[in-house]
């Protein structure tokens, strides 16, 4: 697949989780021991996927919820490009450790390296885990817990570390057989986001 | 020349010098401070590395590393180790391994001083439009994953100067961090910085340091010993104290060998204990008063010069072989003394001319070397002239040399036959080494490093762990105060900033950085708004936003803070990670000459791709107190510079001996007679060395010194006309014990692994044995009455 997207939504996360639940349009084997095991290998399978996004958040800073949309990419294991349009073009690649934020219109640019700011790794591996299917890094970060079934799951990760519990409360990935659908934010002085993932069409 | 009986004056004043020696030695220091082999008399620019070599905070760096074990063991070996040393405040100034807590301390520095850190507060910052921009950015952060950080410091800092203050200092290479602590990029090894009190120079300190850490190292990893563990250790720290560990066993293990070796040797001929200990009275007198004069003349002996008296035995004990193989029967040593005196000096006097050339030299070390042979000898010739016919028992003569005498004079005789293979010889190996000229020679101060191959590849694989900058390139600014020294670093900054736009290089670092001017500081403090002013100008960025009513409040009174705080200094920076950056940028330096002090800002460059370039962006800069620094360059010019110079000295040594010869010979055909030999034999053993151990290194060229020194004994003797046969075989007999036992304390040393003594070693040992063997089939001079040279 290509990357052919200059479009440009919000959160990087999300297009990771988007990705992953298009590719394989699952053939889900209707497995009896079905649990987080087999929900992240299949998961696993997808090694590319594309993706439309619509993300809202609601800041106690802001009186007006902050709408944003774009196109989500994720090559597997450890790239997710996320493409936001509206209402600003931004580039967000999350490459291995690094994380690239780039604004076209200012010419800006500029490269986190995650370690640096183990927070925004937590935050950004909660989704990039998942996609990736790659349980023991999520462990790292969070303690996991699967709910619902395999056609209609949702997996909900709160942070081990001290230091991101007192940012992110919870994150809910809502999702059927290997497609992610919805990610859910809460972060823990209450602001919270909702990304809605669609595949595109081919 | 008459010689006076030996009396009791002459031992009491030989037993007073011998006392005044030991009193000055029991005072001496002694160090290993490889400084003493950089420049004397350096550019100022070289005087920074210097000081900075020996102790500057890059001097007191000890990097730490633990491997062999999984990262999240070593990782708590190296928060253990960072937490027992961080007890010693007295010993180390920082210990430095990625955790949290230091971060926490910078970060926090960061937060609190912002706007007088930050290069963007200038006139206009704070305006409306420039307000407005600023939240509109900050809206779109909102949305991104970064926005989850934001949350907490936007009301503060809408402008974001903490991000662009971090974003400043991103560039620059940084340890991984894994479990919480610095690691290898691999991960197989946890890193730690120790910065250490004491100067790099003060070695028993450093060694001190070291103790404490493996002391640390076994405490944190105690009971896990099975885990395979491994403390790696580097730094320049390290290796002084290593240097001076293997200077001092080498020079004590090949001392007592070759006193061993000697020892045996001349028993056998002189079978007398009593007589062997009269023999080494020499040596000994002249290495407590080698060490003395150089502790009076340097203030310190170094551990190489140490090393060096090894070497003295070699040649000192000649003088006692000379006498005592002499003595024939019946008649008093102090005649057969008298008889060979007037060589005996001229042998002297040829050798410090010899050595003088090294006492000239503009490096301390090669001086404290030339100084030690000169005190030394003299010494052990005085001691040979006045002291030992008067202890010598009577009528003791050397049975051996008469058993032996027939063979080696036979042997000499016969080596006539070699006359013209030895000159063709010495013309194939002219035209050798002028075939090689230059490329006979190293162009690397690194080669007279005492530091071994290993411990070097350690080093530098530690330094790109740890991801410390290649510091090849900087610019220093000269200036009379720190703040100036700032001040200038400032202005360099925006030239740079030229030179990182045009591509000459990728950027650079700065303690004006962490620690701007007051002036600038003073600047950034004015461009923030009255608050009247500001709050206005942030309501009408803010119209038509969706930020909540009231959300900058934070904000306008923190930039009302900034205003009026009182300026940082270097104090302020106490206790977090910035504060060893900006120590190791911006050093004093009090000038000895003038009683004035000088502070100078280094700003190391990364990633220069055209040093000529910057050069010329700089170039425009008016102040002359700004230099571009290309380290590698400086050091290896320096160090040619003291090759050409010991050259120099060399030619003027070989003149002196030349014109000393002619002088005592007073004639031009002995005086060739004498030189021949030697030439021979100083070219050869070059020829040897070039083709064996290239490049040459400085002390090799000092070693064909002390061929010549030593050599020209052997000359001397035998060109001397000798009163009858028994004397000229006595004098063939004593020149070949010489000779053995010279072979004996120098060819031992060609087995240091210290590169210094193994070249000295390796080209005196050939250089003697070749001076002694030409003399034999270069000098004709069949025995008979004759006169000798008064």
């Amino acid at each position: 697949m290509t990357s052919g997207g200059r479009h440009s939504t919000r959160h990087a996360l999300i297009a990771l989780v988007l990705a992953a639940s298009f590719i394989c349009a699952a053939t889900a084997a209707e497995d009896a021991a079905w649990g987080i095991e087999q929900l992240m290998q299949d998961l696993a399978q997808i090694k590319t996927a594309r993706a439309r996004f619509v993300e809202r958040k609601y800041l106690a800073m802001l009186n007006a919820p902050l709408d944003s949309s774009g196109t989500l990419v994720y090559t597997a294991p450890g790239r997710l490009e996320k493409y936001t349009r509206l209402p600003k073009p931004e580039l967000l690649v999350l490459d291995q450790d690094k994380l690239t934020i780039e604004y076209r219109d200012r010419g800006q640019r500029r490269t986190l390296a995650l370690q640096d700011y183990p927070v925004i790794w937590a935050f950004v591996e909660s989704i990039r885990s998942t996609l990736a299917g790659d349980l023991p890094t999520l462990n790292r970060f969070y303690r996991a817990s699967l709910a619902g079934s395999e056609a209609q799951w949702r997996l909900s990760l709160k942070p081990a570390d001290p230091k991101t519990q007192s940012m992110v409360k919870e994150i809910l990935i809502g999702g059927a057989r290997n497609r992610v659908r919805t990610i859910e934010i809460t972060e823990a002085e209450g602001d919270r986001s909702v990304m809605t993932i669609t595949e595109e069409a081919p | 020349m008459t010689i006076t009986r030996p009396s009791h004056l002459a031992l009491a004043v030989w037993a007073a010098a011998i006392l005044a020696c030991v009193l000055v030695i029991a005072r001496t220091e002694f160090t290993a401070d490889m400084s003493a082999f950089l420049p004397r008399a350096p550019t100022p620019v070289q005087r920074i590395l210097v000081q900075q070599l020996r102790d500057g905070v890059v001097s007191r760096l000890i990097l730490i590393a633990i491997e062999g074990a999984a990262p999240p063991l070593l990782a708590q070996t190296s928060r253990r180790m960072a937490a027992e040393l961080r007890q010693l405040p007295d010993e180390f100034a920082a210990i430095t391994n990625g955790e949290a807590t230091t971060l926490d301390r910078d970060r926090e520095f960061l937060w609190r001083n912002r706007y007088v850190l930050s290069p963007a507060v200038t006139t206009g910052h704070f305006s409306g439009a420039a307000l407005r921009a600023a939240l509109e950015e900050d809206l779109q952060l909102l949305g991104s994953p970064a926005g989850v950080l934001l949350g907490k410091i936007l009301p503060r800092d809408p402008t974001g100067e903490l991000l662009r203050l971090v974003g400043q200092f991103e560039g620059q290479a940084r340890p991984a961090v894994r479990d919480g602590v610095w690691f290898a990029q691999d991960g197989g090894r946890a890193l730690l910085v120790a910065q250490t009190r004491a100067a790099g120079y003060d070695i028993d300190a450093q060694e001190r340091a070291l103790a404490l850490i493996r002391r640390a190292f076994a405490n944190a990893s105690d009971g896990r010993a099975s885990t395979g563990q491994t403390l790696l250790l580097s730094g320049p720290g390290v290796f002084a104290v290593n240097s001076r560990a293997r200077i001092k066993a080498d020079a004590l293990r090949f001392s007592v060998i070759a006193t061993a070796l000697v020892s045996t040797l001349l028993l056998t001929l002189y079978r007398s204990p009593r007589v062997l200990l009269l023999g080494l009275l020499p040596v000994a007198s002249g290495a407590l008063a080698g060490v003395a004069a150089v502790s009076l003349g340097f203030g310190a002996v170094h551990g190489i010069t140490l090393g060096f008296g090894v070497t003295l035995i070699g040649e000192a004990v000649d003088y006692a072989i000379y006498l005592f193989t002499q003595v024939t029967p019946g008649t008093p040593p102090a005649d057969s003394l008298s008889r060979i005196w007037p060589t005996l000096r001229l042998g002297l006097l040829t050798s410090v001319c010899g050595f003088g050339a090294m006492l000239l030299s503009g490096f301390p070390g090669l001086a404290q070397l030339g100084l030690f042979s000169i005190a030394g000898l003299i010494a052990a010739v005085l001691v040979t002239r006045f002291i030992l016919p008067a202890l010598l028992p009577p009528g003791f003569i050397v049975r051996a040399a008469t058993g032996l005498a027939s063979k080696v004079t036979a042997l000499a005789h016969s080596a006539r036959v070699l006359r013209y293979p030895v000159i063709l010889a010495t013309v194939a190996a002219i035209i050798i080494l002028g075939a090689q000229r230059e490329a006979l020679w190293s162009d690397e101060l690194a080669t007279l490093s005492p530091i071994a191959a290993s411990e070097r590849t350690l080093d530098e694989q530690l330094r790109r762990d740890i991801g410390a900058p290649d510091v090849r390139h900087l610019v220093v600014v000269d200036a009379a105060s720190e703040d100036a020294a700032l001040a200038g670093s400032e202005q360099i900054s925006a030239r740079l900033q030229v030179s990182i736009e045009r591509g000459h290089m990728e950027g650079f670092e700065s303690a004006a950085l962490y620690l701007p001017s007051a002036p600038t500081q003073r600047a950034r403090q004015a461009a923030i708004p009255e608050p009247a002013v500001l709050r206005e100008s942030l309501q009408a960025a803010q119209r038509g936003l969706p930020f909540r009513a009231g959300l900058f409040e934070p904000f306008l009174s923190d930039a009302q803070a900034a205003k009026s705080q009182a300026t940082l200094t270097r104090a302020s920076l106490q206790g977090t990670a910035l504060a060893l950056k900006v120590d190791s940028l911006l050093a004093k330096r009090d000038d000895e000459d003038a009683a004035t002090t000088t502070w100078t800002a280094m700003l190391p460059l990364r990633g220069v791709t055209d040093a000529t370039g910057i050069a010329r962006d700089l170039a425009s800069t008016p102040d002359n107190r700004v230099t571009l620094v290309d380290l590698k360059r400086e050091s290896d010019a320096l160090y040619q510079t003291y090759r050409r110079e010991v050259m120099t000295y060399s030619l003027l040594g070989a003149i002196a001996i030349v014109l000393l010869l002619l002088a005592s010979l007073r004639s031009v055909r002995r005086v060739l007679v004498v030189l021949a030999p030697l030439a021979a034999a100083v070219i050869i053993t070059f020829c040897i060395l070039a083709s064996s151990s290239n490049p040459l290194s400085i002390f090799h060229l000092v070693g064909l010194l002390l061929v010549v020194a030593i050599g020209s004994n052997y000359a001397l003797f035998f060109e001397r006309r000798a009163a009858n046969a028994g004397e000229r075989e006595r004098t063939l007999v004593s020149l070949l014990f010489a000779n053995i036992t010279t072979l004996i304390g120098f060819g031992l040393l060609a087995f240091s692994k210290v590169p210094l003594l193994h070249a000295l070693g390796s080209t005196v040992g050939i250089g003697a044995f070749l001076s002694l063997a030409f003399s034999a089939v270069l000098i004709a001079r069949p025995p008979g009455p004759a006169m000798s040279p008064a």
